[in-house]
């Protein structure tokens, strides 16, 4: 069932699923974007979610319930299977284990499910892995999509394009932290992410990413027009690294020389859905190529 | 030039808002009084959106180090030149070398403080707004501190004459219970039906963790329909399959303590909404203090609307009279 | 004796003491010079000082530690 909810007098809130599945991402991401063709001055805000998305509007523009009611026709109308998303494949680098969020985690441990172990071992032991250098081979492995975008400017929900029963999932935190390190790699529900800033956070923290996803200062090429780097649509291939490769990349950050390795790619939700694997393998040889 | 002698608890540059960047998770900011802050520009004839200081439960010291026209808007923190006692929501003159200062909070939470001209710090995203949590926009990216200049711009766009005030009948007043009305939905379908008269039965207190991110409250503890969790949403029954949050919405983590999200909030997460609440009554969450009682009431989306155009009358109103 | 009032500008929480692991800023029956810090309000992660505006005998505290303050509210009295 499909929920059309006000949020307040200047949103609409649209539910498409209460699940996740790329179904309804992809669903979400066609209404969205069709929307955003239209180019409407009543619009201000249009916000694709994971499974859901989000409308800000002048209701002097446009009334809340037509705001309602040409969603409504757009989600009858658009064919979402073969729309064709114009995205990025991108490397990302992640120094699993890393001294800096296991200080975090060890410091937190009264807030975890599992007081005992480390979120990695934690998260390997419910999923079934034997050990945790299985469940890092199992996120590394296959790419993710950038299904949303949000919570603090420019953090990723990553939801990796694999059956449904090969998905890895792990709750949040029992109580969510005061305190999380900047480009931590973290996981919750289905979603991976990556902090663009410190602050507080619930996910499981596994490791950290070498280079940002978002800079204020715009030093660095990735950021010259924008200060966040992902966009929604984006398929992002994280990759685990050696502390050595971790520093020769904070050194290019910091020297303002870093560039994301990233190729321009146009998909289909059907190649995707078709065959997962045969989709994951052609976007990692593409990436590397 | 505006010397900072003292910066008060939490004094902060903002203009309407970062507005329309809400999918790269940029929050909008801005002042959180809408209807003050508008008003504080109108009174010295700045452009409606130019960038005035939010000063927050205590004032700051500020010494003008040039001859300038200010107004202070909002709730009642009561201002004094050269220890003089001065009128809010009125168009005064300050010289340069005076010196502008506050007594305690005496009703409200924020003050507006507009200098004609604007203050002028470099626009980021459209918006010369402070947003703390990233660091940008404002002074700095952060609240003023001791030491700090601030600069005049040159926003002004009509003439104004001093001593003009605005009509008592267009002045708020601000006790210290409060009712905040909101629209029922987003994901209130996970409440069972108890719990969703509860949320309007119950006095909430507003707990010290209420800031320009969200208001933190406490009462009873909410349930939520038993379910099987469905795929990706995490394991609490508060949670969701992570989703935008609206601008005013409230959401209530593990069923305790409900949070409304306000301009500096994160824009989305896996908590269950249930609520959000109307544009107009964002101006008066701003002026709730911690300890501070607060009802929700239930709005159709017709009563929301008429409550925003008897907002938005009572500014042209205020346009009006001062033109 | 002339007695005085400390106010808390701000609403918030009263705090004692500088950390929960130290001693109280302050007892009752303490000598305090104007501007000794005699406890603190914490309110939006912030901590604001309260200070004694006059010297004196910090006669007694008006509120328990750790309990929620309104904005002027007394908070002790020095003689």
């Amino acid at each position: 069932m499909i929920r059309y909810e006000y949020g307040g007098d200047e949103f609409i809130f649209v539910e498409l699923s209460e699940e996740m599945s790329l179904e309804a991402n992809f669903k979400a991401m066609a209404i969205t974007n069709k929307l955003k063709e239209e180019n409407l001055n009543s619009i201000i805000d249009i916000c694709p979610g994971n499974a859901s998305f989000m409308i800000r509007f002048v209701p002097e523009e446009i009334h809340p319930n037509e705001v309602i009611e040409k969603l409504k026709k757009l989600e009858a109308e658009v064919s979402w299977e073969d729309m064709t998303i114009n995205s990025r494949i991108v490397d990302v680098p992640i120094f699993f284990e890393d001294p800096w969020t296991h200080e975090v985690l060890m410091r937190f441990r009264d807030r975890h499910q599992d007081p005992e172990s480390t979120d990695l071992e934690y998260a390997a032991r419910i999923n079934g892995y034997d050990s945790k250098e299985d469940l890092i081979k199992a996120m590394t492995d296959s790419p993710y999509l950038v299904s949303m975008i949000g919570f603090v400017p420019g953090l990723p929900w990553c939801y990796q394009m694999v059956p449904q029963e090969k998905q890895i999932e792990v709750p949040k935190y029992v109580r969510p932290r005061t305190f999380t390190p900047e480009r931590a790699f973290g996981f919750g529900g289905a979603f991976a992410v990556i902090y663009p800033v410190e602050g507080a956070g619930g996910y499981q923290l596994f490791g950290t990413a070498a280079a940002p996803i978002y800079e204020k200062e715009q030093r660095n090429k990735d950021f010259k027009d924008d200060m966040t780097f992902p966009r929604q649509g984006d398929i992002f291939r994280y990759r685990s690294v050696t502390l050595d490769e971790y520093n020769a990349i904070r050194k290019e950050v910091e020297e303002g020389t870093f560039e994301y390795l990233t190729k321009d790619f146009s998909y289909k939700p059907q190649d995707v859905l078709k065959d997962p694997k045969a989709f994951s393998e052609d976007v990692i040889r593409r990436l590397y190529a | 030039m505006i010397k900072v002698l003292q910066p008060g608890l939490q004094t902060t540059v903002q203009d309407i808002g970062r507005i329309g960047h809400y999918e790269v998770g940029m929050p909008p900011s801005g002042a959180m009084d809408k209807y003050a802050f508008t008003t504080s520009n109108l009174l010295v004839g700045n452009d409606e959106n130019s960038a005035v200081l939010e000063i927050t439960y205590m004032g700051p010291k500020l010494q003008f180090e040039e001859d300038a026209v200010i107004a202070i808007t909002g709730g009642e923190i009561p201002p004094k030149i050269n220890d003089e006692p001065v009128a809010m929501w009125e168009t005064l003159e300050i010289k340069g070398g005076d010196v502008l200062s506050f007594d305690f909070v005496k009703g409200g939470a924020r003050v507006y403080l507009a200098v004609r001209g604007g203050i002028d710090v470099p626009v980021i995203m459209e918006s010369r707004s402070t947003y703390t949590l990233c660091g940008i926009g404002g002074l700095d990216g952060r609240q003023l501190q001791e030491g700090d200049t601030l600069a005049i711009g040159n926003e002004a766009k009509v003439d104004v004459q001093i001593g003009q005030a605005i009509d008592a009948s267009l002045i708020p007043t601000y006790g210290k219970s409060h009712e905040i009305r909101v629209i029922m939905g987003l994901c209130s379908y996970r409440l069972t039906e108890e719990s969703k008269q509860k949320f309007f039965d119950l006095e909430w207190q507003v707990t010290p963790e209420a800031n320009r991110v969200g208001y933190r409250f406490k009462g009873e503890r909410l349930n939520f329909v038993e379910r099987e969790q469905p795929f990706g949403a995490g394991s609490n029954p508060s949670n969701v399959v992570d989703l935008g949050y609206p601008i005013g919405s409230i959401q209530v983590p593990d069923g305790v303590e409900p949070i409304a999200l306000l301009n500096d909030a994160v824009t989305g997460g896996g908590y269950v909404t249930i609520a959000t609440i109307i544009s107009t009554d964002l101006d008066k969450m701003a002026q709730i203090k911690s300890g501070e009682k607060v009802k929700f009431i239930s709005l159709t989306i017709e009563e929301a609307l008429e409550a925003r155009k008897e907002v938005k009358e009572k500014l042209d109103q205020i346009r009006k009279q001062l033109t | 004796m002339s007695s005085q009032n400390v106010v808390s500008p701000i609403p918030g929480v009263f705090y004692r003491k500088p950390a929960p692991d130290q001693d109280v800023y302050v007892n009752e029956g303490d000598a305090v010079k104007t501007g000794d810090v005699i406890g603190l309000v914490e309110v939006m992660k912030n901590f604001y000082e309260v200070k004694a505006e006059v010297d004196g005998v910090l006669k007694e505290f008006l509120v328990e530690d750790q309990t929620m303050l309104e904005a002027g509210q007394d908070i002790a009295v020095i003689e």
